[in-house]
């Protein structure tokens, strides 16, 4: 059984708020959520933060041994399933989460009260477990049916999208909530990020431009924190209940570029591109944007690039690129799928949101940038996410209109 | 302030829990706490009074009993 899968639902928890319409505007308007961060006896970072009202979503005594990574899981995915308007979730829907690095805060703590008194909380292993978030959602949508987490670092949601449409496509589920979460703005971990000199230093400049893909000053990645989730079913049961369709998830293509842990690799991408158009029946041409993963790191900038043009050929100055990482910054685990809901709204608009803060664009980043805020693209048809890991696993998700 | 009542205190403050609900010998069940809570609040306990609870407190599972562990535990023993 090969079934459509469509996107019919949106729930986020992200730097530009909860709200997904309300989000896409102030991308639209190139707006960033991008912020100082400090701390007593560390440099300062740049970092974007996800506004959270906890307290609705949780009570005190429902918080007990539940890390900030759930919190927000719980938050989006119940959004998503409210947004999609389903009621149906059973043993026959499945939950897919993608997280880098789970309970980043309990973590931290258990640590940090280690080193000062050797007393850890007993919590500490439930609420870090990185399957926390999953069985988070699990437990309060009463899902009983696959619940499962993919770490894979940057990379980690977008597989999660791509294994639960998949899951949808195949008829092993009815319904799926995939996406992703990541917490992890603590000082041990934001500490070690620094240590492995990837982040944009936030210098005395204005800190909200911090984040600069495809510039030639860029100085690397602004860490990033949120939850996003979708809710995907088959385009029949879709049309059946009368479901908004924001899009249809029409492929996906994974592959490894198995040549080093950071340093990303060209050919491995082509290799996800290729296979991504191939799973969508699409060519080059029929895709009009391309969410890219642009962290602004000075090797993987260029290396995106050149995976693209590789793929488009000559045709790579028609495909629109931006990495919305320029507001938003980098949410690791949980970056594949709020890209993800980004490039469904672009679709669903017509409408492409920009890539800022990229004055002089670094000559060896050839592709065409949306550089404008409120940039429409009335005929933007089928539009692509690029999720690029640690680890070297490249996802790419393709997306369609559905009309 | 008796144990009991800064045992009612630190609930409150760690559960949100109304401290004038809470009975000096109902089971903890009763308010919702489960294993994992509890074994929350049993931390706090040990921070809060600096005291180190036998393992054999999962027995104790009213506030009477735990305020009379607390005591207990935090009166110097006779030489």
């Amino acid at each position: 059984m090969t079934r459509r899968v469509v996107v019919t639902g949106i729930g986020l928890v992200s730097p530009h708020g909860d709200t997904p319409g309300a989000v896409f505007d102030a991308l639209m308007e190139g707006r960033s959520a991008i912020a100082r961060w400090t701390s007593a006896g560390m440099p300062p970072a740049a970092v974007a933060r996800a506004a959270f009202d906890v307290s609705r979503w949780f009570t005190r005594l429902q918080l007990a041994g539940v890390d900030r990574v759930s919190q927000i899981a719980v938050a989006a995915a119940e959004l998503a399933r409210a947004d999609a308007g389903f009621e149906g979730l059973d043993d026959r829907s499945g939950i897919y989460v993608g997280t880098g690095m789970g309970g980043a805060a309990a973590i931290d703590e258990a640590f940090a009260r280690y080193a000062e008194s050797g007393r850890v909380p007993p919590l500490t292993v439930p609420a870090f477990m990185p399957n926390a978030p999953a069985a988070h959602i699990a437990m309060r949508a009463k899902v009983h049916g696959p619940v499962l987490t993919y770490s894979i670092a940057c990379a980690s949601s977008a597989v999660a999208i791509a294994e639960a449409a998949k899951a949808v496509a195949a008829g092993d589920v009815e319904c799926a909530l995939a996406g992703g979460s990541e917490a992890l703005l603590v000082p041990g971990a934001i500490r070690a990020w620094q240590a492995l000199q990837t982040l944009a230093s936030p210098g005395s400049e204005d800190p909200s431009r911090a984040c600069r893909p495809f510039a030639a000053d860029r100085t690397g990645l602004v860490l990033g924190e949120g939850a996003a989730f979708l809710l995907l079913e088959p385009l029949d049961a879709a049309k059946a209940r009368g479901a908004r369709v924001y899009a249809e998830l029409a492929g996906s293509g994974v592959s490894c570029d198995a040549t080093h842990l950071t340093k990303p690799d060209a050919a491995g991408q082509v290799r996800a591109l290729v296979s991504a158009l191939r799973a969508s029946g699409l060519s080059p041409a029929d895709v009009g944007y391309c969410n890219a993963h642009g962290t602004a790191t000075r090797a993987g900038d260029v290396v995106e690039c050149e995976a693209l043009a590789q793929v488009w050929g000559d045709a790579i100055g028609d495909l629109a690129v931006s990495s919305t990482k320029s507001m938003h910054g980098h949410l690791l685990g949980a970056a594949g799928a709020l890209e993800a809901a980004i490039t469904v709204l672009a679709l669903e608009r017509g409408a492409l949101p920009p890539n800022m803060h990229c004055g002089p664009q670094d000559p060896a980043c050839r592709v065409s940038l949306v550089q404008q805020p409120h940039t429409e693209a009335p005929q933007l048809r089928a539009a692509i996410s690029n999720s690029f890991a640690f680890g070297g696993t490249n996802a790419v998700l393709v997306f369609r209109r559905c009309d | 302030m008796s144990t009991l009542e800064e045992l009612k205190q630190l609930i409150h403050k760690t559960f949100d829990i109304d401290p004038t609900t809470l009975k000096a010998d109902a089971p903890l069940e009763e308010y919702g706490l489960d294993s994992l809570s509890l074994a929350e609040l049993l931390f706090a306990i040990e921070e809060h009074f600096n005291v180190d609870l036998p393992d054999t407190r999962s027995s104790v599972n009213t506030l009477a009993g735990l305020a009379q562990l607390i005591d207990d535990l935090r009166t110097p023993k006779a030489a």
